[in-house]
């Protein structure tokens, strides 16, 4: 008996409507701005409302933390002043103070800032976990030994960049390698991860612990994370990388929505999800030791960043853009709270970020759980 | 646990007896070798009645307060990981790791800024110090099911202690007084220590042998569970409490003398656990040479492997620790204690 | 207008698989008939999810293939075969907050790009597939919200606007109460009765599958048992063999499905 045939089997009409709509006017899903042709069948591009408001809020904070950053610190400068001095005028001391010392390290504290928030978000979003940071996965530990090394060990014979870039992938890959097995996913990858990035502090320790003192306090601020001991090639890098990365990141966005799905749901979906996830993690890798050769390990961005961005965005995609400019707000903030909390004294911005991130942390991991993480 | 376990248990006395054996030869080589320029054949020669002025004093001076506190130090730091990790049921619970060793030294970075002389106060201060962050970690483990999940309860204790980790930087940075004070305190070591440390922290150490002695039937009992403890006729809150005052001791006794150092109460209980099997009793007493010799062994080898200067203990025990760590997390199945 | 499929054929060849160390499938030649409910069924561990993991390229095989129209799928790119089969694995979770619609839309992805990314034709088949789901009145509740068979129904509908004619499921009501199974299996017989798709389900529970499949694939230690109709294939062995229980088997006066009465637990062979 062909079970089709069968009356009590045929499904109910009223619910199931398996009659196709006819053609209705091509418009825009809810809250989401269409540009295009009439039928979308040439170009066709979704702008989502709510995210086009987040990333303009978030880009007037930064500015106006920025003029703030340019104007606080030892001597406090008038906004108007700082203003005039970045287009090269007002009286020579303001420009001097603006444009060679403080305007500096404010491109290198956004750039660092942005980078270590972009990673973030990228290995969370592959690993399905907001703990899976790069400072938490023991990257950051990885790209500062190898730097400091760089420092203390071979001289300055070798660029911090690409030595930090190094022990970034080496320490990925032990992190993953340990991991295999338990996956990606869920929480004993991050733990071998803390394993890895112990053992790497230890190595910077043990390093720091063989040479002379000036070496050492040199390499110091390396290890709590500051903007002191940057290098002018350093930061010139970073800008090169942030920007190849961000472009890389934006292109991969639709395929980083899908894998916040589970893996199967995101084969489903047509995603070839070995491929991209390899990507998105040399991607976050060396977005992650580029900043790293700049600033040290100030990994609690990479944390504070994306949390900020998703909590002002929608679930509907992942939100690399706000996560960026997060990420570069918070580095600045933290950057002029260290300068200006105990001036003269000046707090190493790794040190605020840990202090701000760490209760973050905690309650992240005390929230109430869904099923899953 | 199968895997972790070897094959053919041996049997716990033998066991003890090798370790008592290699934990004095190890005493003997902490003599024997060190930093300074005084060369085992010296010291040897001395020992045997040779007039040698330089060799007695840094044998009796330097390297035997060092070596009795190097034993101190690791059979509280194995015996509270033990501890810890039996009272929390978690096999990757270690004071170190869950912030009690960082909450012992913010204690002792405060005391230190409120005007407190390092030398006087840092014991109790310490010991108040790891008992407030035994008690958070617990707080922690205890609320919403965190501590059901063993990586999560250790994620949680690694977020506290780099939290703490950062205030005492803190304070270092505004208060250089104390940074000077302190700052070769705060990176873990058992050099240039003192023995009047050690026996100012001698009376609490017996406190909690006593009482761990006493406690160590019913909290073998505790492993079965809650219910199943009461159900005995023991008092599973009791015992909780009084072996985390236990925990605290210990722990404030070995921060304050030498500095935090991770990692020693996860490996001791390990490797433990390894011999023995999961009963606290017997990883408690194979635990108690193990601890001192795994720190001895280390800070043996942090004397020779840069010499003439040292390395930090607190490295050695990370760069070996670590790894049992991720060896921990590996295993398929993580153990329920 | 209603949409019909002419599914292509789904095959294996020889096709052995792994799950971690453990070699679960081997040699194993199946073909899933075209346009009909097909459900796979055996005791824990038999390698019935295996074998699905297989047929939807979540996993590769150890030998042999998985041949959609004749040609090996490990050579499709992923795209491509995301527009011909669409996947609901057993624990699909959502990110926090998602609302139905957003949900399917999801399903068309695979036939977007990133210049081309709403038109008229996503939007009529989003449309679609919440009415063929029966979810037109809980389109913008967010996921999370709804019980457990609307929920199931709103990733069966993200896998309706993937448009594939063929369509893999996981165990899809296992979790669910009777009542949110009965709307889960309907709504997979629609899928399949109406518009021609071919859908296979892995199934825990035999009763289910007698009274909803039309071919019946039964599993253990990794081999084919017996296929064939329900009606042909359940027979007192057959359940025995599977799952060591006895059973008296009727037929159920309503549909003509066979129905397992009085279960109970085979007495052990001798020796």
């Amino acid at each position: 008996m062909l079970k089709q045939d069968n009356a009590s089997l045929a499904p109910k009409k009223a619910m199931f409507n398996g009659a196709m709509p006819a053609a209705s006017p091509l418009r825009a899903p809810d809250g989401y701005w269409r540009l295009g042709d009439r039928d979308g069948t040439g170009l066709s591009l979704l702008i989502e409302k709510r995210s086009v408001g987040v990333n303009m809020l978030l880009a007037v904070a930064l500015l106006l933390a920025s003029v703030a950053y340019l104007s606080l610190g030892t001597t406090a400068l008038d906004p108007r002043a700082v203003i005039q001095a970045l287009a090269g005028q007002g009286d020579m001391m303001t420009v001097f103070m603006v444009q060679e010392l403080r305007l500096p390290r404010l491109v290198a504290g956004c750039l660092t800032g942005g980078a270590f928030a972009l990673a973030g978000i990228l290995m969370q979003t592959l690993a399905r976990n907001r703990l899976a940071t790069p400072g938490i996965i023991g990257i950051d530990n990885g790209a500062t030994a190898f730097a400091v090394a760089s420092v203390v060990g071979m001289g300055v014979s070798l660029a911090p960049s690409a030595m930090a870039l190094t022990g970034a992938v080496t320490a990925a890959v032990l992190t993953f390698g340990l991991a295999t097995g338990s996956g990606t996913q869920g929480y004993r990858f991050i733990i071998a991860g803390i394993g890895v990035g112990a053992v790497f502090g230890a190595v910077t320790q043990l390093m720091l612990a063989r040479v002379g003192i000036d070496t050492a306090n040199a390499a110091y601020p390396w290890t709590v994370g500051s903007l002191n001991a940057r290098s002018g090639g350093s930061v010139q890098l970073l800008g090169i990388g942030l920007a190849v990365g961000f472009v890389l990141a934006f292109g991969l966005a639709r395929s980083l929505t899908i894998l916040r799905f589970s893996e199967a749901t995101a084969r489903g979906l047509g995603v070839s999800v070995n491929a991209r996830r390899f990507q998105i993690l040399m991607l976050s890798v060396v977005l992650t030791a580029l900043a790293v050769a700049v600033a040290g390990p100030v990994g609690m961005v990479g944390l504070i960043g994306p949390e900020i961005a998703r909590a002002l965005s929608t679930p509907r995609h992942v939100p690399v853009l706000a996560a960026t400019l997060s990420g570069a707000l918070v580095m600045v903030l933290a950057d002029l709270l260290g300068r200006t909390m105990m001036a003269p004294i000046e707090l190493p911005v790794g040190i605020i970020t840990a202090i701000v991130g760490g209760p973050w942390l905690l309650w992240i991991l005390m929230r109430p759980q869904r099923s899953r993480p | 646990m199968k895997a972790l376990t070897l094959t053919r248990r041996v049997d716990t006395r033998t066991l003890i007896v090798s370790l008592l054996t290699a934990l004095v030869a190890v005493s003997v080589v902490s003599l024997l070798i060190g930093a300074g320029s005084v060369s085992p054949s010296r010291v040897v020669a001395m020992l045997l009645g040779a007039d040698d002025a330089d060799a007695r004093f840094v044998v009796w001076e330097l390297r035997a307060p060092r070596t009795l506190i190097g034993l101190a130090v690791g059979m509280a730091l194995g015996v509270s990981g033990a501890l810890l990790q039996a009272v929390t049921r978690n096999p990757l619970a270690e004071p170190g790791l869950l912030g009690v060793s960082a909450g012992a030294a913010f204690a002792v970075a405060l005391a230190l800024v409120l005007g407190a002389s390092a030398a006087t106060l840092r014991i109790p201060v310490a010991q108040m110090g790891a008992l407030a962050g035994c008690l958070c970690v617990l707080g922690v483990a205890r609320w919403r099911g965190v501590g059901n999940d063993p990586v999560r309860l250790v994620l949680a204790g690694a977020a506290f202690s780099a939290l703490l980790g950062a205030l005492t930087s803190l304070i270092l940075f505004f208060d250089q007084r104390s940074a000077d004070e302190i700052r070769f305190w705060v990176i873990g070591s058992l050099a240039g220590r003192r023995l009047d440390d050690l026996l100012a922290v001698l009376p609490t150490i017996v406190v909690s042998g006593v009482l761990i002695a006493l406690l160590a039937r019913p909290l073998a009992a505790l492993a079965l569970g809650e219910r199943m403890a009461s159900g005995l006729g023991h008092h599973p809150r009791l015992i909780r409490a009084l072996i985390i005052l236990c925990v605290a001791l210990l722990v404030g006794a070995a921060t304050a003398i030498a500095g935090p150092i991770a990692f020693v109460g996860l490996v001791v209980p390990f490797v433990a656990r390894a011999f023995v099997g999961p009963d606290i009793r017997r990883t408690l007493w194979v635990s108690l040479p193990t601890g001192p010799l795994i720190v001895l062994v280390a800070d043996i080898v942090s004397r020779v492997v840069v010499a003439p200067s040292e390395l930090p203990l607190g490295v050695l025990t990370a760069l070996f620790g670590a790894p049992v760590l991720v060896a921990v997390v590996r295993a398929r199945r993580l153990p329920m204690l | 207008m209603k949409e019909v499929y002419n599914p292509p054929t789904l095959a294996t060849k020889a096709l052995g698989m792994s799950y971690g160390p453990r070699r679960v499938i081997h040699g194993l030649d199946v073909e899933l008939p075209t346009g009909k409910v097909t459900a796979i069924v055996g005791p824990n561990g038999c390698g019935k999810s295996t074998l699905l993991a297989g047929l939807a390229r979540l996993h590769k095989p150890d030998d042999g293939t998985v041949l959609l129209d004749g040609a090996d799928i490990q050579n499709l790119p992923s795209r491509k075969l995301a527009t011909q089969l669409a996947l609901l694995p057993q624990e699909a979770v959502a990110p926090e907050g998602l609302t139905v619609t957003e949900l399917i839309r999801f399903g068309r992805q695979p036939h977007q790009g990133w210049l081309r990314q709403w038109s008229a034709e996503d939007q009529r088949v989003v449309q679609h597939a919440l009415g063929a789901a029966g979810l037109k009145n809980l389109a913008e509740r967010p996921i999370d919200a709804l019980s457990g068979g609307q929920r199931q129904r709103a990733w069966i509908a993200m896998t309706i606007a993937q448009q594939t004619p063929l369509l893999l499921l996981d165990e899809p009501t296992s979790a669910l109460d009777l009542g949110h199974q009965i709307e889960v299996f309907e709504l997979v017989r629609h899928l399949a009765c109406d518009h021609g798709r071919t859908v296979v389900m892995v199934l825990h529970d035999l009763a289910s599958a007698c009274r909803y499949a039309d071919h019946i694939i039964a599993m253990c230690d990794g081999q084919i048992v017996d296929q064939g109709a329900p009606e042909d294939v359940v027979t007192p062995a057959l359940v025995r063999k599977l799952y060591q229980v006895e059973c008296t088997l009727l037929t159920d006066p309503d549909t003509g499905s066979p129905l397992l009465a009085n279960v109970r637990r085979a007495a052990p062979e001798p020796a």
